[in-house]
């Protein structure tokens, strides 16, 4: 991380700001994420600030990130490389894999194709926020029980996929569930284990796996 | 992707002084980060134009609906008033690229996306639409490519927005010099149709601030025929609207995307069309006359056979 320049941006010194964060980077609560946000909105509105590295706060799985990042670099980057969430993974770097994929307000999106700076101010879950006191999400665990994967690249973001559309329809069709995880692929040909573990997850049972087989 | 700076305009306005000429708006981003990833386009600043004021918004109204340029794919996916008077634009929305793709992107960038040629798009070619001398898709591999063009460059629209807004005859309006710049569908593709470097009739710094949709035609559909049933671009797209009144139909339009630099409609068949009782027969003549003047080329010649019926599709879709 580089050291912060005593430069002004927005109305307050960059060190003042950072230390204004400090203040709020212990808390874990949503509305103060939102504060921090608005703030952050306010002092920085119309105000060009980059290239160089710039103070990025994000709320992550309900903690504070706080960053020092140039504004060029991606949510997934800003992840993975800034970070040490390696949950969400980078295929293609374009928005046309899905295994980048992580909820921005409880909906999924493609973390690749998105500036870290730009979701401040939102919440972001990845894969790493599921598991609550060490017990897997049902999701996950559908995942591991209906052995819905094989080289395990693009399982996170078909994970936050699923868990997205169970949020918003907890009894999906068959028609549905596709239409969901259609931005998220699987060389591995693990579709119908996938869809399985969709059902189980939404306390589906099936008649039989073929019929899954059938119709993918 | 190059180092660029940085800001968020709370107002038209501002965006605009902001964003100068080297800049780029930034609302949804999957197209301008890609563009920006492959180094197809240069930008000193991304002004992210997310917080302007009230161009998020969905407004139903008696002539006309308002779409703020800042509306979601997805929403205009789930807004169940916006579906029930223009089925065919709920339709396009639900057809475009995937969920997470739909979350984020926009009414104006998905209107202002550039061409998905595959030559253009490569790191390492220099076609006529980057300022070369050569279109490679033309002697090369032009799957995907225009069955019109009005020059060089066979590069086909992508925006199915476009489409269907082009057969509802709804209108974008530009912020174009300080000035609200009101640009049908024809207008605002225009450019492309002529400029092998052009992708629309944008200057830089242009703003769509928002599309309006007259509510004349209470019947639309869309249709689309792509390689995946998914998560695809269209091989051809097809829109079409008109008002029904006892099986008849009044003041009809349809338009192609993916098959030209500009949504495809020919006014001679919207006018044949008018006053007509929908039927097969009908529907042919129609796509006939749209067709017509097609110039396929060595691999995109499926693509007369599979509009003509998509146009018939969609035009007998429209109910009364």
């Amino acid at each position: 991380m580089k050291k912060p320049e005593e430069e002004k941006f927005g109305i307050v010194s960059r060190r003042e700001f950072i230390k204004g964060l400090g203040v709020t980077a212990i808390s874990t609560v949503a509305a103060q994420t939102a504060a921090v946000a608005q703030e952050l909105e306010k002092a920085n509105a119309e105000k060009v600030i980059g290239p160089g590295a710039v103070p990025v706060t994000l709320s992550v799985n309900g903690q504070n990130l706080q960053l020092q990042l140039e504004p060029r670099v991606t949510l997934l980057d800003a992840l993975r490389n800034y970070s040490s969430l390696t949950g969400a993974k980078e295929g293609c770097d374009r928005a046309a894999c899905g295994a980048c994929t992580v909820l921005m307000d409880g909906r999924p999106i493609y973390s690749c194709q998105k500036l870290a700076i730009e979701a401040q101010g939102h919440q972001i879950t990845t894969v790493e926020g599921l598991a609550a006191n060490g017990n897997l999400s049902p999701v996950q665990q559908a995942f591991i029980d209906k052995d819905a994967l094989q080289c395990g690249y693009c399982t996170p973001g078909f994970i936050m996929s699923v868990t997205a559309l169970l949020q918003k329809n907890p009894r999906p069709t068959l028609a549905e569930t596709k239409h969901a995880c259609s931005g998220n692929l699987c060389r591995c040909g693990t579709q119908p284990h996938i869809l399985q573990a969709v059902f189980q997850a939404a306390g589906v049972s099936m008649a039989d796996k073929t019929e899954v087989i059938k119709h993918v | 992707m190059n180092a660029f700076e940085y800001a968020t305009a709370l107002s038209p306005d501002s965006a605009r002084s902001l964003v100068g000429n080297q800049g780029a708006y930034l609302a949804g981003g999957n197209d301008l980060l890609g563009l920006l990833k492959d180094y197809l386009i240069n930008a000193d600043i991304l002004v992210n134009i997310k917080s302007l004021p009230g161009l998020n918004k969905i407004e139903p109204g008696r002539r006309h609906w308002t779409l703020g340029t800042l509306v979601t794919i997805a929403e205009i996916e789930d807004n169940a008033g916006l579906a029930q008077a223009f089925p065919g634009l709920h339709d396009a929305a639900m057809e475009i690229a995937s969920p997470q793709i739909r979350n984020v992107a926009t009414v104006g960038g998905n209107l202002a996306q550039h061409s998905r040629c595959w030559y253009f798009r490569h790191r390492d070619t220099v076609c006529l639409k980057r300022g070369g001398d050569l279109c490679y898709a033309r002697e090369s591999d032009n799957r995907y490519h225009s069955l019109f063009t009005g020059n060089t460059c066979i590069s086909p629209v992508v925006s199915s927005l476009a489409t269907t807004f082009a057969a509802l005859d709804a209108t974008a309006i530009v912020l174009r010099n300080g000035k609200e710049t009101p640009m049908k569908m024809d207008a605002l593709y225009h450019r492309a149709w002529e400029n092998p470097l052009a992708h629309n009739s944008l200057d830089p710094g242009d703003l769509i601030l928002r599309v309006e949709i007259p509510t004349s035609r209470r019947s639309s559909a869309y249709m689309q025929v792509s390689d995946k049933h998914a998560f695809d671009w269209a091989l051809v797209s097809c829109a079409a609207a008109a008002d029904v009144v006892d099986g008849k139909l009044a003041h009809p339009r349809v338009a192609l995307g993916s098959i030209s630099p500009v949504p495809h409609q020919v006014e001679a068949a919207n006018q044949f069309l008018n006053g007509k009782t929908l039927d097969d027969e009908t529907a042919s003549a129609a796509a006939d006359m749209i067709l017509k003047e097609a110039r396929p080329l060595e691999h995109n010649a499926y693509k007369v056979p599979m509009a003509h019926a998509l146009i018939r599709r969609t035009l007998l879709k429209l109910k009364g």
